[in-house]
């Protein structure tokens, strides 16, 4: 009797588990990610449109619009926002091309690539607090390598991350460094996906590698191109830990990114109402570029 | 004839000399950070630099990992980057399967997917404030639990996309077969899907790991005691102020290296696909 109420309910449960399958196995994940993104958008909006008291015991005040207005006249948000464009553009533009220049050498003159694939991805999986580490014992002044080089090579010694000009080059070296692996590996999967046809095509027309790159080779790779920039220029925008130990900012803010002022108002000026109305705009801009940048490039296929 | 066969000679040469400056620039930064960390601290500091370490110590091991908590740190990340990799996989390949097999209605799929792989898009800096916030009224900060949660969260849309990417690839023949053989759907995934899957679980698995095991932003927000801290944020404590502690930092920055390294070498196959979403087939 038991036994087969049991079986009964057993083969109705599952009867129902079976027909809701497609929302249960998705609602584990969908919960997760909407709880942890959702809670902190409302928070954000509601601390923003706020003057957060230092005081727990106080009310928050109302503050409309008061902290995003603060950010046309924040002349640190501005280094900020530029150090973050200029870091983007210049980082992400230089792996690009070099990642893309290293991904059609090896794809025309080596066969076997694996192990060197293997050697060359081996920076973008290292933790990036060991490589600011690393590249802050090269940059060091006076017992770094690269003085050392530049020094043999009687060119004049430099502070490098120290130094107000080339802080900036400096970090965006170390990040080429470590992700131009990452444009190389997928500008050669996309070689790889290349069909033949086309090119023996244009070979018997007799079009020279140069034509044969531009008419043929880009617009075939444009897909990967577009994903591989969008997920660098992405990373790009938030980039912090290697700011944070290799120049903290500094010299003078010329290396502070958006992410590290705002962390900044946050844990040190204790401001929470205007981190998150930094944090939004940022969010915002984020979701706009890559939404537009996304759409664009599905019309273009 | 010759004479074009010599230009592609000296093309190919070219594209050695390319390569092999490319090995040596990757290489070079991990080496010296190794090199220096079996340095004693004269030597890590002397003029010029000494290449190759001329009298090898572990000394800054052993300060790292007896004398000050490093062990704890590194205990730490394990404990972190194993749990998170578990949910992680767990529950993206839930969803990924879901994503890549089920109807929904209207564009349903679409948007579902694009909403997943839009939370990824948040700055982690932006969603941080709030999380330590919740946190902190929960009496969760300084924990593993809330890490593991934060982290979770920034995982569980890679290991989506890429999950669904590879149940994709599955041919959909077998797994209707065992449902004409009166399996269920669910039975399916489990008995036929998810072991075909296999390469990509671990793929996704081994990404996870890594990523968790790289994280420093949502760590050095969410934890501020010895306790609680993983090997990355130990390792920025030892730049201060006034000094920084070379050797040490070189130890224990090596030493966080170590697993990644032996990963990178099982991981290699999927890695183009595994640091894309799957977007780009490797």
């Amino acid at each position: 009797m038991t036994v087969s109420i049991g079986a009964k309910f057993g083969n109705s449960f599952e009867r129902w588990f079976e027909r809701h399958l497609r929302v249960l196995m998705l609602a584990p994940a969908m919960l997760v990610l909407l709880t942890l993104t959702i809670f902190p958008s409302i928070y954000m909006i509601v601390a923003a449109a706020t003057r957060i008291s230092p005081n727990p015991d106080l009310p928050w005040q109302f503050a409309g619009a008061d902290n995003f207005l603060r950010l046309l006249t924040d002349e640190q948000f501005h280094v900020g926002l530029w150090n973050t464009l200029l870091f983007t553009v210049f980082a992400v533009g230089a792996e690009f091309l070099l990642g893309l220049g290293l991904a059609l050498l090896l794809d025309r003159y080596i066969r076997r690539l694996n192990f060197l694939k293997t050697i060359l991805m081996l920076p973008m999986m290292l933790p990036p607090v060991a490589v600011a580490i690393t590249w802050k014992l090269i940059y060091e002044p006076q017992f770094g390598v690269l003085n050392e080089i530049m020094f043999r090579l009687g060119l004049p010694l430099q502070a490098w991350a120290g130094d107000v000009r080339l802080a900036m080059f400096s970090v965006i070296v170390a990040d080429v460094w470590q992700w131009t692996p990452f444009m190389f590996l997928l500008m050669l999967a996309g070689l790889a996906s290349l069909p033949d046809e086309p090119y023996e095509a244009a070979a018997i027309d007799g079009a020279s590698a140069w034509r044969q790159f531009w008419d043929l080779t880009l617009p075939f790779l444009k897909p990967v191109i577009a994903i591989a920039l969008l997920l660098r220029i992405m990373d790009a925008l938030r980039l912090f830990d290697l700011v944070f130990i290799l120049t903290g900012g500094g010299p003078a803010d010329r290396t502070k990114t958006l992410s590290l002022y705002i962390y900044q108002v946050a844990y040190r000026f204790a401001d929470p109402s205007y981190a998150a109305a930094i944090s939004l705009f940022v969010l915002f801009t984020t979701v706009a570029f890559s939404t537009w940048f996304i759409k664009r490039m599905r019309l273009a296929d | 004839m010759a004479h074009r066969r010599k230009s592609i000679g000296i093309q190919r040469i070219a594209a050695y000399a390319t390569i092999a400056v490319a090995l040596v620039v990757t290489l070079f930064p991990v080496y010296w950070i190794a090199a220096n960390s079996f340095k004693y601290d004269i030597d890590i500091f002397s003029i010029p630099p000494q290449w190759v370490p001329a009298n090898p110590t572990s000394k800054h091991y052993h300060a790292a990992f007896v004398e000050r908590p490093f062990l704890i740190y590194a205990l730490n990340s394990l404990i972190i980057a194993v749990s998170t990799t578990l949910v992680s996989v767990v529950f993206g390949s839930l969803a990924g399967y879901a994503l890549a097999r089920f109807q929904y209605p209207g564009r349903w799929r679409y948007q579902i997917s694009f909403w997943i792989l839009s939370t990824r898009m948040m700055p982690p800096i932006v969603t941080i404030i709030p999380l330590y916030i919740a946190f902190n009224h929960l009496g969760m900060l300084n924990t593993k639990p809330a890490v593991i949660i934060a982290y979770t969260a920034f995982n569980l849309p890679f290991a989506t996309w890429m999950m669904k990417s590879y149940f994709q690839d599955l041919p959909v023949e077998l797994e209707e077969a065992a449902m004409v053989d009166g399996d269920t759907r669910w039975g399916a995934f489990l008995h036929v899907a998810l072991p075909l899957a296999r390469p990509g679980l671990a793929a996704t698995a081994i990404f996870c790991l890594i990523i968790s095991w790289n994280e420093f932003l949502l760590a050095l927000i969410l934890t501020l005691t010895e306790r609680s801290q993983t090997l990355p944020i130990g390792i920025a404590g030892r730049v201060t102020q006034y000094n920084t502690y070379w050797g040490e930092i070189s130890a224990a920055g090596f030493t966080a290296c170590i697993p990644i390294m032996l990963f990178a070498f099982v991981v290699q196959k999927h890695l183009v696909r595994g640091i894309s979403f799957g977007a780009v087939k490797g």
